[in-house]
C-alpha cells in the first residue's frame, strides 16, 4: 500500500493508504479526524469540503495519494483554541447551522468565497454555495452568516 | 424506455453481410468489447466495458435470437449483468433493407429497461449514451468494414452471407453466423441494454 | 424573565462543537476491534429470491461472515413491526404482510436487502458482496399506485386478501356530504398528485452494533429521532432481547425530518451480527443506499370535490386518496394518510360535512412514511388548490373566499367534521400580517412590471392549519397507535446548583440544548452555562418517545415544566426548613427563595446543596437529594396555523420559475427562542418550496428508482431559493402550560400550496387551471410554448 505524507492543520502526517483511498476516508477513517462529513457518493452536496493548498476541495472527490505534499486544512484547524475563527463565529451569530452536518463543508467553502471577496452580496453567496447542499436552514441564516463572516474576516486582517 | 432508429451504411448488403461474419471485425467495432463467444446457433455471449455518465463497469451478459424471418428481420432478446453497476434487459425488432442506392438501411425499435446503479445514477444518460455508442460503432464499422472488403476477398463473404441465410432456416437448424452477427450488431447500435449483453 | 429565559434569541449551546468539526455523529464513532457490513440489496423491484450462494464470498480476503434471511430466520429473528394499526371501512384489521429484516422468498423493492457481508473493511466487504450468487427470477412489477390497483396488476403480497389495498379506510359523513352536494349552487373539483419526496437528511443513517460478553449486554449506535421506540421495536419484536440488555443511543444525528423515526432493517441486523460474530458491527449508509433503504415521503393521487353555495361558503367536501406505502408498512406509514390527513381536511374552514376515503397501496417501490408535516402537507395542498380553484368558478377573490369561510376566532375550541377540536387560533390575524408583509396590494403593479420585462409574474395563498404535539395516548391509542405518545423529563439538581437535564426527546438540528435550558434558565432563575441538556441514551434517560411531530415543546417541553414544578416543590420544603418558615409562605422568583415579608432568602445554589448534604434534615418528612422526574400525555393535539404568500416570476421562454418573495406568518404558540422559531420556518419552507418547484422520487413503470442521487433527485441550492420574510402572530395553546403549539413542520405545510398557487396565477393566461408539483421547467415550459402556438394560430 502506498504510504502518503501531507500536512493536516499545520501538522505533518503520513499514513498507508490503499490506492483507492479518498482524500475524506484517509482524514476521517487513518486520521481521526470526523470533523469533514460524507453527505453523498456523488460529489454534489459538499459536506467533506476541506482546503487543498488554499483552495476548497471536495475531498470526497480526490484520492488521498493525490494530496501527497499539500497543506491540507479542514474544520478542525480553523478555530485557535477555543475562538472561533469569524466565519464560525458569524454562523453562530446568525444561526446558520442546524444539524450541523452540512456545517463544515459549508464553513469552509464560506471562508474560501471571503478571500475572494470581502463583501460579497446574497446573489454571490447563494451562488458560490451552490455546490453546499443544506437541509435544515433553507440557506437563509447561512447567506447572512457568510455576509457577515466574510465581513469580519476583512476586518480581522 | 423505448429507442427506435435507423442507420443507412454506405455499403451494398452483402458486403455489410460480410464484415458481419467477421467476430475479429466486431470485436474491434464493438465499443468496449473485450470478448466475444457463440454459444450455441441462437445464443452468444459477450465481455464488455462500458462508461455511463460516472459509472464504469464490465458487463456480462448473452444474446438470445428469434421471430428469423431472413433476410427481412428478425427480433433479439438480451440481457447483461454488470454486477454492483445494475442489468439491462430487453428486446427489439430489427431490420435491414437495400437502399436502392448501393447502401444499406438498418432500422430498429426497441424497448428496454435498466436496472440497479444504472437506472439511479444514470437513467437520464442511457439515450444520450445508446445513441453515441451506436454511432461510434457504426461509423467504425464502415470504416473497418470498407477497408479489407476493396482488398480481397469480398465474393467469398457475400457467397457465405447471402446464400446460407434461407438455408439454414429450413434445413441446416441452425443459425448461421451472419444473423446472429447482425443481430449483435444491431443490439450494440440500437440500445444500451444490449451493448451490455454482449 | 431571565435573561436567556423565554422569548430571548439565545445564541445556540450546541453549535461550537459543529463549527469546529467536534460534532459525534454515528459514523463519526469507531468501536475496538470493530467490523463493517456491507449490505446487498435488490436491483430488481419484485424478483423470485432463489438460492443464496456465499462461498466464493466466504473465502474472500478479510470476510468475517456472510448472513442472509435463512441465517436470521434460524435463529427466530422476528420482522420489523408496524406501529400503527387501521381499520377497513367493514371494521376488519388491514392487510399487514411480514417485513423481513433480510429478504425472504421474494424480494419486492429495488432495494430490499438480501444478504450482509461483515469485513474487516469496507472495501473488503463490497469486494466480497460481488461474490455472491443470488438466483433472483424476475416477476411484473408495479410503482404507480393507480396501476396497482387495476384488475391483474402483480401482487406484491402473495395471498393479500384485497390484491394490493392493504387497508380502505373512511372518516366523515357521507350522506350529510351527499345532501349537500345537492344542493350546491357550484361544485370546484380537482384531480392531483402529491409528488413522493425523498426526506434526505444531509446525514446518511449508520449503525454500529456491539455486543458485550462479560454481561450479555448490546448497545446499538444508530442515527434515530426516537432511541427508545427503537429499543422498544428492536428489543421485544425483532430481536427478543430484554430492554434491561440492550442501550441504544442516538448520539448527534444530521438531520431527520421524519425519515429517522423508524426501526430500520440495518439497525436489528448490526445488533444481531454484532452477538454472532463477537465484534462490533458498523454499517453506514452511501447516499445512493439512502434513496433505496431510507422511507420515502407523501406520494398521494387524490381527487377532491368542493361544493359551495351561492355567497361562496363552502357546503361540503369529498375526497378519494390513493396512498402509495411502498413494498412494505413502515413503522407509522399507516397513521399518515389517515389520521394525519383526513382529520385535517377541514382546514381553517367552517365546511360542514366531509367525507374521506383513503385506500393505502403497496407498490414495488421502498416504503414510505411521515416526512416532514406527515399527512398535513398533503391536506393542505388538496385543499387550498381546491380553494383557489373554488375562487376561479365563483368569480371570487382568492383572500375573500378564504376569509368568508375561514372559523371565526371566538368560535374556539372547535370541532370539526374530521374528528380534531381545535384549541385556539386566529387566522384572520396570520393573513392579514402575512397580506401586509408581503406587499400584497401592490401585487399588481409588480405584475405589470414584470410584463414589460417579458416574465409572468404570479402571487399565491394558502392558509393552513395542522395538528402537532403528537399526541394524547387515549386518543392515538383508539385510533390504532401501539405506543403510548406521551414524554418524559429527567430534571437533576447537583450539589453546586447546576443542571442536568435528561430528556426523552432527541435534538437532530432543533436546538433542544438551548431551547430546553432556557426554560430551566427562566424558571430556577440560574445561568444557561450551568445546565446541560441530555439527550439520546436510553441508559441515561428514562423512557421518552423522541421527537417528530413537532412535539419536542408542546410535549416534551411540558414534561420539562412538570419535572421543574417538582423540583420547586422540593425546594421549597428544604428551604422552608432551612429557613425554619411554613411551606406555604417560601417564595421563589429569580434564583431566590424567600419567605414572605421577611429578608430571609436562600439562593438556589444553596437549597442545592443542602439537598445533598442533609446534615439536620426531618428525614421522616423530606427525603435528600434534588432529581425529579415528570411524565407529560397532552390533553389534546396542539394546532398551529398561518398564512404563506408566495411570489413567483416565470421566464416563458425557459419555463423557470423563480421564487422572487416568499412571506410565512405562522401561529405557533408561545415563542420559546425566536432565532430557533424562524430558522424552523425557513427550512421547513425551503422543504416546501423544493417539493413544490423541484424534488420529485421517480419510479420507472418497471420498479426503477430513477432519481437516486443528487444528480438527478433536485434537491434545492442556495441559488433556487430567496431570503424569507417570516413572522408570528399568536395566539396561546390552552391545554399546556407553555401556550407552545410547535414550528417544526409548519414551514413544510404551507408552503407548497402557496408556491403552485402562484404558479397558476402567473400562468392564468394560457388557461391553466392546476399544475401537478414539481412544476419544472420542462412542464412550464410546454404550457408557455403550447399557449403561444394556439395565441399564433
Amino acid at each position: 500500500m502506498p504510504k502518503v505524507s501531507m500536512t493536516v492543520n499545520g501538522k505533518s502526517v503520513s499514513a498507508e493508504v490503499e490506492s483507492r483511498t479518498l482524500l475524506v476516508q484517509m482524514l476521517r477513517d487513518k486520521l481521526g479526524m470526523t470533523g469533514t462529513h460524507v453527505g453523498c457518493d456523488t460529489s454534489q452536496c459538499g459536506a467533506c469540503v476541506v482546503h487543498v493548498d488554499g483552495k476548497s476541495v471536495k475531498s470526497c472527490t480526490m484520492l488521498a495519494v493525490q494530496a501527497e505534499g499539500a497543506k491540507v486544512t479542514t474544520i478542525e484547524g480553523l478555530a485557535t483554541g477555543n475562538e472561533l475563527h469569524p466565519m464560525q463565529a458569524a454562523f453562530k451569530e446568525h444561526h446558520g447551522l442546524q444539524c450541523g452536518f452540512c456545517t463544515p463543508g459549508m464553513v469552509m467553502s464560506a471562508v474560501e468565497l471571503a478571500k475572494h471577496n470581502s463583501n460579497p452580496s446574497e446573489h454571490d453567496v447563494r451562488e458560490w454555495l451552490e455546490g453546499n447542499i443544506c437541509r435544515c436552514t433553507g440557506y437563509h441564516n447561512i447567506v447572512k452568516s457568510v455576509q457577515a463572516g466574510a465581513k469580519a474576516m476583512a476586518a480581522a486582517k | 424506455m423505448n429507442l427506435s432508429g435507423e442507420y443507412r451504411l454506405p455499403l451494398p448488403r452483402r458486403t455489410v453481410w460480410a464484415g458481419l461474419n467477421d467476430p475479429d471485425i466486431l470485436r474491434q467495432c464493438i465499443p468496449g468489447c473485450e470478448d466475444l463467444a457463440k454459444v450455441s446457433d441462437t445464443e452468444l455471449t459477450a465481455k464488455v466495458g462500458l462508461k455511463i455518465g460516472p459509472m464504469t463497469a464490465k458487463f456480462t451478459g448473452k444474446v438470445t435470437l428469434s421471430d428469423l424471418d431472413p433476410p427481412n428481420g428478425y427480433k433479439i432478446a438480451g440481457e447483461g449483468q454488470g454486477g454492483v453497476a445494475g442489468f439491462g434487459k430487453g428486446s427489439a425488432v430489427v431490420t435491414l433493407e437495400e437502399d436502392g442506392s448501393g447502401g444499406t438501411i438498418l432500422r430498429y425499435t426497441a424497448d428496454s429497461q435498466v436496472g440497479g446503479k444504472m437506472a439511479q445514477l444514470g437513467s437520464r444518460l442511457i439515450d444520450a449514451t445508446a445513441k453515441k455508442l451506436a454511432d461510434e460503432f457504426f461509423g467504425k464499422f464502415a470504416e473497418t468494414v470498407a477497408a479489407p472488403a476493396s482488398a480481397d476477398a469480398a465474393p467469398a463473404p457475400a457467397q457465405s452471407a447471402e446464400a446460407p441465410v434461407p438455408a439454414a432456416s429450413g434445413d441446416a437448424g441452425g443459425l448461421p453466423q451472419s444473423v446472429w452477427i447482425a443481430a449483435l450488431v444491431v443490439a450494440v447500435g440500437a440500445v444500451l441494454w444490449m451493448v451490455l449483453g454482449n | 424573565m431571565a435573561v436567556d429565559g423565554i422569548g430571548a434569541a439565545v445564541r445556540r449551546k450546541e453549535d461550537f462543537r459543529f463549527l469546529t468539526g467536534r460534532g459525534n455523529y454515528t459514523d463519526d464513532i469507531d468501536r475496538p476491534n470493530q467490523t463493517h457490513a456491507y449490505i446487498l440489496r435488490s436491483q430488481s423491484a419484485h424478483a423470485r429470491l432463489g438460492k443464496i450462494d456465499a462461498s466464493k464470498a466466504l473465502k474472500a480476503p478479510g470476510v468475517v461472515a456472510v448472513f442472509t434471511g435463512a441465517d436470521l430466520a434460524a435463529d427466530n429473528v422476528g420482522g420489523l413491526p408496524c406501529g400503527w394499526g387501521i381499520k377497513n371501512k367493514d371494521g376488519s384489521a388491514m392487510h399487514e404482510p411480514p417485513h423481513p429484516v433480510l429478504a425472504v422468498g421474494k424480494v419486492r423493492h429495488v432495494g430490499d436487502p438480501i444478504a450482509v457481508v461483515i469485513a474487516e473493511t469496507l472495501a473488503q466487504a463490497k469486494d466480497a458482496a460481488e461474490l455472491l450468487k443470488v438466483e433472483l427470477s424476475d416477476l411484473p412489477a408495479i410503482s404507480q399506485v393507480r396501476d396497482a390497483i387495476k384488475p391483474g396488476a402483480p401482487v406484491v403480497h402473495d395471498g393479500g386478501p384485497n390484491g394490493n389495498i392493504s387497508f380502505d379506510w373512511h372518516i366523515g359523513d357521507a350522506d350529510a356530504v351527499a345532501a349537500a352536494f345537492k344542493k350546491a349552487h357550484k361544485v370546484a373539483k380537482i384531480d392531483l398528485v402529491n409528488n413522493r419526496l425523498v426526506a434526505n437528511a444531509m446525514e446518511p443513517r449508520a449503525a454500529i452494533g456491539e455486543f458485550d460478553r462479560a454481561t450479555g449486554d448490546y448497545t446499538l449506535y444508530t442515527t434515530s429521532q426516537n432511541p427508545h421506540v427503537i429499543r422498544l421495536l428492536m428489543g421485544a419484536f425483532v430481536l427478543h432481547i430484554p430492554e434491561a440488555k440492550l442501550r441504544v443511543f442516538a448520539p448527534d444525528v444530521g438531520g431527520g425530518f421524519g425519515s429517522k423515526i423508524y426501526h430500520y432493517a440495518e439497525e436489528a441486523l448490526v445488533t444481531w451480527a454484532s452477538a454472532k460474530v463477537g465484534r462490533p458491527v458498523k454499517w453506514t449508509a452511501e447516499r445512493s443506499e439512502s434513496f433505496l433503504s431510507d422511507a420515502h415521503g407523501r406520494d398521494h393521487v387524490s381527487h377532491a370535490e368542493l361544493a359551495l353555495d351561492k355567497d361562496g361558503k363552502f357546503l361540503a367536501l369529498k375526497v378519494s386518496t390513493l396512498s402509495n406505502m411502498g413494498a412494505y408498512l413502515s413503522t407509522f406509514a399507516p397513521a399518515i394518510p389517515t389520521y394525519l390527513y383526513a382529520t385535517l381536511l377541514a382546514g381553517v374552514y367552517t365546511t360542514p360535512a366531509i367525507y374521506a376515503e383513503v385506500k393505502a397501496i403497496f407498490t414495488n417501490t421502498v416504503p414510505v412514511d411521515a416526512y416532514r408535516g406527515a399527512g398535513r402537507p398533503e391536506a393542505a395542498f388538496l385543499l387550498e388548490r381546491l380553494v383557489d380553484i373554488a375562487a376561479a368558478e365563483m368569480g371570487m377573490d382568492r383572500v375573500e373566499i378564504r376569509k368568508r369561510n375561514f372559523i371565526p376566532t371566538n368560535a374556539f375550541p372547535y370541532q370539526t367534521p374530521v374528528a380534531l377540536q381545535y384549541d385556539s387560533g386566529d387566522y384572520f390575524a396570520t393573513l392579514d400580517g402575512a397580506l401586509k408583509l408581503s406587499e400584497y396590494s401592490g401585487f399588481e403593479a409588480r405584475r405589470a412590471e414584470a410584463k414589460k420585462r417579458g416574465k409572468l409574474r404570479g402571487i399565491g395563498i394558502s392558509t393552513y392549519v395542522e395538528a402537532c404535539g403528537i399526541a394524547p395516548s387515549n386518543i392515538a391509542g383508539a385510533l390504532g397507535a401501539r405506543a403510548g405518545l406521551f414524554e418524559c423529563a429527567n430534571v437533576r439538581v447537583h450539589p453546586t446548583g447546576s443542571v442536568t437535564l435528561f430528556t426523552g426527546c432527541h435534538s437532530h438540528g432543533q436546538g433542544h440544548e438551548t431551547t430546553y435550558a432556557q426554560l430551566i434558565a427562566e424558571r430556577l432563575g440560574i445561568g444557561l452555562d450551568q445546565i446541560e441538556v441530555s439527550h439520546g441514551d436510553t441508559n441515561k434517560i428514562p423512557f421518552g418517545m423522541g421527537t417528530y411531530g413537532s412535539r419536542s415543546l408542546a410535549v416534551g417541553g411540558t414534561a420539562v415544566v412538570k419535572a421543574l414544578d417538582k423540583i420547586v416543590a422540593k425546594a421549597k420544603k428544604i428551604a422552608a426548613h432551612l429557613m425554619e418558615a411554613a411551606e406555604a409562605d417560601i417564595e421563589f422568583k429569580d434564583g431566590k427563595f424567600t419567605v414572605a415579608g421577611t429578608d430571609k432568602s436562600k439562593a438556589f445554589g444553596e437549597i442545592a446543596l443542602t439537598a445533598y448534604v442533609p446534615h439536620n434534615f426531618p428525614l421522616e418528612t423530606l427525603e435528600p437529594g434534588l432529581d425529579e422526574t415528570a411524565f407529560y400525555d397532552p390533553k389534546n393535539f396542539t394546532f398551529p396555523g398561518g398564512a404563506h404568500i408566495c411570489e413567483v416570476e416565470i421566464d416563458p421562454d425557459t419555463g423557470v420559475t423563480k421564487v422572487v418573495n416568499f412571506t410565512a406568518v405562522d401561529d405557533v404558540g408561545r415563542v420559546i427562542n425566536p432565532m430557533i422559531v424562524e430558522g424552523q420556518v425557513h427550512g421547513g419552507v425551503a422543504q416546501g418550496i423544493g417539493q413544490a418547484l423541484l424534488e420529485n422520487c421517480n419510479y420507472d413503470d418497471s420498479g426503477q428508482l430513477r432519481s437516486g442521487s443528487y444528480m438527478d433527485y433536485t434537491m434545492p441550492r442556495a441559488d433556487d431559493l430567496p431570503s424569507f420574510k417570516v413572522a408570528t402572530a399568536i395566539t396561546l395553546c390552552t391545554h399546556n402550560p407553555l401556550g407552545v403549539k410547535g414550528v417544526g413542520e409548519v414551514g413544510a405545510i404551507g408552503s407548497p400550496p402557496a408556491v403552485i398557487n402562484a404558479v397558476v396565477d402567473a400562468l392564468k393566461d394560457y388557461g391553466v387551471r392546476h399544475i401537478d408539483m414539481p412544476a419544472t421547467p420542462q412542464k412550464i415550459w410546454a404550457i408557455c410554448n403550447s399557449g403561444r402556438r394556439a395565441a399564433a394560430e
